[in-house]
């Protein structure tokens, strides 16, 4: 097997049907590297959201394959599925990512709990969470009383919460001023020299720029562009 | 965190929601709770009166209904149409012991009572009463009163003190031992003192009989309706008839509750549904940190499921309360006049059953609302804002 963490096969995914059929991948081959920085970008509404539900095992292709750490998931049943959901990937949406009636600590614990592990010893783990995105002091908080670039760091902490391989992230800073966007980037970073697999969807030329590989989405298939990739490093 | 405390704070997160779909729930299973304990209590009532009635056969006026016979049974006031000349054929039958009532009503304090003409000595025997302070007539016409216990109690009657009955005030003889049945409530009369201060000269309300031979009741029924004119139950036909009218009350009463039930049942809906739709995007959340569907599911049943047990916990207690502070006013009414100690007839049994029946009504009100949350998939949920 190689180093690929993930691995598709002529993706494709459709909604809808007749008329209202949208294809929203058209047969999308890619690897992303165990332990890259993978950031997807391309025009709105070309399929960047699509793939990434689908590298994640949020959705299942209409045509095609997706594996997960060698786990194809189109054969897995659903229960097994949302299994590998809470062991193999940590995702972050761009806003509302947090349970509104629950306060920081009680985010990350319900993600432990989805794992199965056991209430006593969740609040030791959120706590170290909580201390690695650097916002210990707002253990007890509602996401009401946080800032959009806190809550987007508890949403980080939940989605590592039970140690994940991959972190699949849709614009986590598209909602955020750039102080914000910096102390998220700031943590994931960190997060991706400590060897985990990043896959970043962005419309941030910054961000992009500063990833290991870049996934070019336009109409539901990946586009080479190696002169814009070049372009883009220099802004690095 | 466990899925229940997760649970909690979901539930209670919209606190004025919760209140009002929990106060549903507890009001409709309390009216349900308050009405069987006010029924079974009814029932238990009327077969101990009945049983107390000492009689096999009882002789009514010509035409009277299952309302008189109910009448009987409570004490209430009775047409007095049977002429002392029927009393005297009925009594002069061999083979039977026949006495006669005269049942009438009046008011101490404002509070209605019993009032019995009786013959004092052969009602004495007949009921088998005793007496346990101050002394019973010592005549067939004495006058003066005597008093059954909890009334003598309710209203501070001693003997030698007096009792106003018709705007006569009336020496109180004695107090009979508790009987535990309505004559614990009456002021009993001497048939001529009763007759008398009720201006029903010669005449009774209703003549019970006890047959010697109890194989030959039906016998000695037919034997009287020969000598006089008037209606002849047995006590069983009595007992059923009169059951009959409760029951009838006690299911339109049960409807009532189950309509109250079923009211709160589609509350619980409603306000699952609600939480479905609010929660649209969080369910998506849940099910990307890897909740199964049937997590999901479970999660709301269990939410739907903590209005049932919590209404029914609540319902349980308040229907006891209920039922405690509704039997005296009820009370003053014949058909559910039996009703004093409503507590006695409540068993943990019920309470217990009430609230599992308040917990199953509300895990069916969730069923729909949580397929519909767990049938959601995940990527509509997420891109729903
Ligand atoms: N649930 C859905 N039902 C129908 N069509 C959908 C659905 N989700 C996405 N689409 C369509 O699929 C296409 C790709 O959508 P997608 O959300 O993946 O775009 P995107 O690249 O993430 O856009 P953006 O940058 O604006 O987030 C779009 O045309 C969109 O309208
Ligand atoms: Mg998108």
């Amino acid at each position: 097997m190689s180093n690929a963490i993930i691995k598709t096969q002529n993706l494709c995914k459709q909604y809808g049907s007749g008329a209202t059929l949208v294809q929203a991948l058209r047969g999308v081959d890619l690897e992303i590297e165990r332990g890259s920085f993978t950031c997807i970008i391309g025009p709105s509404g070309h399929g960047k959201s699509t793939l990434m539900h689908l590298l994640g095992g949020l959705d299942q292709p209409s045509g095609g394959s997706v594996a997960i750490d060698g786990q194809e998931i189109s054969s897995l049943s659903g229960k097994d599925l949302a299994a590998l959901r809470a062991c193999k990937i940590g995702f972050v949406f761009q806003f509302f990512n947090l349970l509104q009636s629950l306060t920081a600590t009680e985010n990350i614990e319900v993600a432990l709990m989805l794992a199965g592990v056991p209430d006593a010893l969740q609040q030791e783990r959120a706590r170290e969470l909580l201390k690695l995105v650097g916002l210990s002091d707002k253990a007890g908080a509602k996401p009401g009383q946080l800032s959009g670039g806190q809550q987007q760091r508890v949403a980080i902490a939940r989605a590592l919460a039970n140690d994940p391989p991959v972190l699949l992230m849709d614009e986590p800073t598209g909602n955020l001023d750039s102080a914000a966007e910096a102390e998220v980037m700031a943590v994931l970073e960190e997060l991706n020299r400590g060897g985990k697999t990043l896959i970043l969807v962005t419309h941030s030329n910054e961000i992009a720029a500063r990833a290991g590989n870049l996934i070019r989405v336009r109409d539901g298939l990946i586009e080479q562009n190696p002169a814009l990739d070049q372009q883009l490093k220099k802004i690095a | 965190m466990t899925p229940n405390k997760l649970v909690f704070k979901n539930i209670t997160r919209r606190r004025g929601r919760f209140i009002f779909t929990l106060l549903g729930i507890v009001i409709g299973m309390a009216s349900f709770v308050t009405f069987m304990a006010l029924g079974g209590s009814l029932k238990s009532e009327i077969e101990r009166e009945s049983a107390a009635l000492g009689a096999n056969l009882v002789v009514t006026p010509k035409g009277s209904c299952a309302y008189e016979q109910v009448s009987i049974l409570t004490g209430e006031q009775l047409p007095t149409t049977i002429t002392a000349e029927e009393v005297a054929s009925i009594r002069a039958i061999e083979g039977i012991q026949a006495i006669p009532y005269l049942a009438e009503r009046s008011a101490i304090d404002s509070r209605p009572v019993s009032v019995m003409g009786i013959l004092p000595a052969e009602t004495k025997e007949f009921k088998g009463w005793q007496i346990t302070a101050g002394a019973y007539f010592p005549t067939e016409n004495a006058d003066g009163a005597v008093l059954g216990s909890v009334l003598a109690e309710q209203f501070k009657l001693l003997p030698g003190s007096e009792v106003r009955i018709r705007g006569t005030m009336i020496p109180v003889l004695g107090v009979l031992e508790e009987t535990g049945g309505k004559d614990d409530l009456t002021v009993f009369l001497s048939m001529p003192v009763a007759q008398q201060l009720y201006k029903q000269q010669d005449r009774v309300s209703y003549v019970a009989v006890r047959v010697d031979k109890i194989e030959e009741v039906d016998l000695y029924a037919l034997k009287i309706k020969d000598q006089v004119s008037l209606g002849v139950v047995s006590d069983k036909q009595m007992l059923n008839s009169v059951l009959g009218i409760v029951g009838t009350v006690n299911m339109t009463l049960q409807l009532i509750a189950a309509v109250a039930i079923l009211a709160a049942a589609f509350g619980i809906v409603n306000t699952m549904m609600t939480a479905t739709y609010e929660r649209k995007r969080e369910i998506g959340i849940l099910q990307a940190m890897g909740a199964a569907r049937s997590t999901i599911f479970k999660l709301f049943m269990l939410e739907s499921a903590i209005y049932g047990l919590l209404g029914g916990i609540g319902g349980a207690l308040l229907g006891l309360a209920g039922s405690h502070f509704a039997a005296p006013y009820i009370s003053q009414n014949a058909a559910t006049s039996f009703v004093k100690g409503a507590q006695s007839s409540i068993d943990p049994l019920m309470l217990l059953g009430a609230v599992l029946f308040s917990t199953l009504v509300a895990i069916v009100s969730g069923l729909y609302p949580a397929w519909k949350a767990a049938k959601l998939s995940p990527v509509e949920a997420i891109s729903y804002e």
